[in-house]
C-alpha cells in the first residue's frame, strides 16, 4: 500500500512537470513531425519503398516511436536531475525505497512516452491510412514501446551523475538508437556493421512492431519483435536495480560543508 | 503522548537513537570514527561543529541513506542498516539545501511529500492540508515553489518534513540563509512538533546560539565527539568567566594567567586569545592591568561558541 502511493506520488510529480514543461513537450512533438511531414515530404520523391510506399508513410512509424523513445527515455533520464538537485534523495528516504522509486519513474516515463507516441499515432491518417483495429493494436505496440524507452532511460540515468552529461547522452545515445533502428530507412541497404548494430538494438524491434500494426512490410515476425522488447525491457529493469547506487547521491560529491 | 523508543536503562526515557561505534569512511577518507550517542525520545539535541566534522554523515547514517562502515545504529529500536524502512516511517529528514521540486506549487509538493511517506488517498490531502494551517503556508498553497522566498522556501521544507507527524525530526543546517523572522518562525514550528506530540529533534547548526536552548549538545571534530553534554555543563566546564584578549603583549599575559592557576582553556583565534578563567575577576583585571601591549580585554560569562573553539580547535601553547 505505502509503495503504491509511493509510485503514485512520483507518477503525478513526473505528469505535473511535464505539461509544466511546455517547451520542452512541444519540441518533443514537433520532431517527429518534422521528419515525417518536412523532410519526408523531400525524401518522397527520391526514395523508392518497398511495397510501393510513400516515404512519409514508411516513416511514419518511426516518427511514432521517435516520440515515444524521447519522451520516455528523457523522461527517465531525468533521474539525474533530481540525483543533482536533491530530489532523489527525498525519494530514497520514502520507506518504499529504491524498487517503488525506480517503479514510479519506470512508469511515469512509460506514461509520458506513450501520451507523446499516441498524439503522434492519433495524426497517423495524415500520412496513412488505418483502420480502427489497426490504430488499436499500433496503441497496444506504443505501449510495449514507451515501456522499453522508460527502461532504457532509467538504465542510462543509473551511473550518470552530473547534468551536464545530459546533451551528451542524447547525442551519444539517444541519436543512435534512433537513426540505427530503421526507422528512417530500411536497415537492409545499411552496411554489415550498422546492420548487425541494428540487429542488437531494440528501438528496430519498436519500429517493427509498429510497423506489424500498420500492415506495412516488417522485418521479424511479430512475436520475435514484442519478445525481444520484453525481455529489453525487463534485463534493463533488472540492470538498473543492480547499477543503481542510493548513495551516489551523498558519496560521488565533492566534500561539502557539514559533512 | 511520547513515541515508543529504544531500549533504555529503567525508569529512563526510552531511546530515539542509540548509536554505538557509529562510523563511516568515504575511500581513505574516515568521516565519522566511532560515533557514540544515546539520545532519549521527546529531547532536542543540538550537533554542532566545524565543517568537514561529521555531522552530514552522522545524520544519513542516522537516516538510512547511507551505509555504516563500522558500528551501528537504532532509530526507535530498529537497526538502521537491517529495518530501512521501519526507520524511516518514523523520520522526518531536512536536508541542508530545501528539498522542493521548483516547478510544483506548495500543495502539490506537499502531496507529493505525504505520497512518498506512504499516505495515500483522501488522507495525503486531509495531511496536506492540516499541515499548510499548521505551518501557515494556506495562503501559499497555490503558489509555485520558485517563486516563493527562500524563508517561506526552507517553512515549507519544514511543513514537508513534518507532513507525517514524524515521531523523531532530523535537521541538518536548517536555518542557514535564513532571516531572524523565518528562524523564529521556523523554530516555533519545530517547538510545537516537540511539546504537541513529543517529537525528538536531533539538528545540526553553526549558529551555536541556536543550540543553547538544546537539551544536549553534541560537539564533532574530526569525525569524532569532543563534548556531549547540557549546555550548562559544556559552559561551565570551560571556566566561570571568559576573557578575550587582544594585542601584542596578549601572548604575555595569557602566559601570567596559566602562570597564576586561572587559565582552564585557552584558544588563540584571528582576532586574539579566548581564555575561560576560574577564580576571582579581580586577580585577572590585576594581571592585565599591570601587562603591557593589551589594546582589548573583555571578561564575560562563558558562551556555547566558548565551548567550540575550545573543544573543536587544536589547543596553541602561549
Amino acid at each position: 500500500m505505502s509503495g503504491a502511493a509511493t509510485v503514485q506520488g512520483i507518477v503525478v510529480r513526473d505528469l505535473i512537470r511535464t505539461t509544466r514543461q511546455r517547451s520542452r513537450l512541444v519540441a518533443g512533438l514537433a520532431r517527429p513531425f518534422i521528419w515525417v511531414f518536412l523532410i519526408g515530404a523531400g525524401f518522397n520523391s527520391i526514395a523508392r519503398i518497398e511495397g510501393g510506399l510513400s516515404y512519409q508513410a514508411f516513416a511514419y512509424p518511426g516518427g511514432i516511436v521517435m516520440a515515444a523513445l524521447f519522451g520516455g527515455m528523457l523522461t527517465a533520464i531525468s533521474t539525474v536531475y533530481d540525483r543533482e538537485f536533491g530530489m532523489l534523495r527525498l525519494m530514497l528516504a520514502s520507506p518504499s525505497g529504491v524498487s517503488a522509486v525506480l517503479a514510479g519513474r519506470t512508469l511515469s516515463a512509460t506514461i509520458i512516452g506513450g501520451v507523446q507516441g499516441g498524439i503522434v499515432l492519433a495524426c497517423a491518417s495524415l500520412a496513412v491510412r488505418l483502420t480502427l483495429p489497426q490504430y488499436a493494436a499500433a496503441a497496444a505496440a506504443l505501449v510495449l514501446a514507451s515501456l522499453t524507452s522508460a527502461t532504457l532511460g532509467l538504465l542510462v540515468a543509473a551511473r550518470l551523475t552530473s547534468v551536464e552529461n545530459f546533451g551528451g547522452v542524447i547525442n551519444i545515445v539517444l541519436f543512435p538508437l534512433f537513426f540505427v533502428s530503421g526507422a528512417l530507412y530500411p536497415t537492409a541497404g545499411l552496411p554489415g556493421p550498422l546492420r548487425a548494430l541494428a540487429r542488437v538494438n531494440p528501438v528496430t524491434y519498436m519500429v517493427d512492431l509498429i510497423r506489424h500494426t500498420f500492415g506495412q512490410p516488417a522485418e521479424f515476425a511479430l512475436a520475435v519483435d514484442v519478445g525481444v522488447l520484453v525481455i529489453a525491457a525487463v534485463a534493463a529493469f533488472g540492470l538498473t536495480a543492480m547499477l543503481f547506487d542510493p548513495e551516489q547521491r551523498f558519496v560521488g560529491r565533492k566534500p561539502e560543508r557539514g559533512r | 503522548m511520547r513515541p515508543a523508543g529504544g531500549a533504555a536503562a529503567p525508569g529512563a526515557a526510552p531511546l530515539a537513537i542509540h548509536a554505538e561505534g557509529l562510523g563511516r569512511d568515504y575511500g581513505p577518507t574516515r568521516a565519522l570514527d566511532a560515533l557514540d550517542l544515546r539520545v532519549p525520545a521527546g529531547s532536542l539535541v543540538g550537533l554542532v561543529g566545524p565543517n568537514g566534522a561529521g555531522k552530514t554523515t552522522t545524520m544519513l547514517l542516522l537516516a538510512t541513506l547511507l551505509a555504516p562502515s563500522r558500528g551501528s545504529a537504532r532509530v526507535f529500536d530498529r537497526d538502521v542498516t537491517r529495518d530501512r524502512a521501519g526507520v524511516r516511517r518514523r523520520l522526518g529528514l531536512v536536508f541542508q539545501e530545501p528539498s522542493m521540486d521548483g516547478l510544483l506549487t506548495v500543495e502539490e509538493n506537499l502531496l507529493f511529500a505525504g505520497r512518498l511517506a506512504g499516505i495515500g488517498g483522501q488522507a495525503a490531502w486531509t495531511a496536506v492540508r492540516q499541515t499548510m494551517a499548521r505551518t501557515g503556508l494556506t495562503a501559499r498553497a497555490e503558489q509555485p515553489i520558485r517563486q516563493l522566498s527562500g524563508g517561506w522556501r526552507r517553512l515549507a521544507d519544514i511543513a514537508r518534513a513534518t507532513l507525517h507527524r514524524p515521531d523523531l525530526l532530523i535537521l541538518d543546517e536548517p536555518t542557514v540563509g535564513l532571516d531572524p523572522e523565518h528562524r523564529d518562525r521556523m523554530w516555533s514550528l519545530l517547538d510545537a512538533e516537540r511539546r504537541d506530540r513529543g517529537a525528538t529533534i536531533l539538528f545540526s547548526t553553526h549558529y551555536l546560539s541556536e543550540a543553547e536552548p538544546a537539551d544536549r549538545v553534541v560537539m564533532l571534530a574530526r569525525g569524532a565527539v569532543v563534548a556531549d553534554a547540557p549546555p550548562a555543563a559544556l559552559r561551565a566546564d570551560i571556566g566561570e568567566q571568559v576573557a578575550e584578549i587582544d594585542g601584542p603583549g596578549a601572548d604575555a599575559l595569557v602566559a601570567g594567567l596559566r602562570d597564576a592557576g586561572l587559565v582552564v582553556m585557552a584558544h588563540r583565534a584571528e582576532r586574539g586569545w579566548r581564555v575561560g578563567l576560574s577564580g576571582s575577576r579581580e586577580r585577572v583585571t590585576e594581571l592585565a592591568g599591570a601587562a603591557p601591549g593589551i589594546a582589548r580585554l573583555s571578561i564575560r560569562s562563558p558562551t556555547l561558541e566558548d565551548v567550540y573553539f575550545a573543544r573543536t580547535q587544536v589547543p596553541v601553547e602561549a
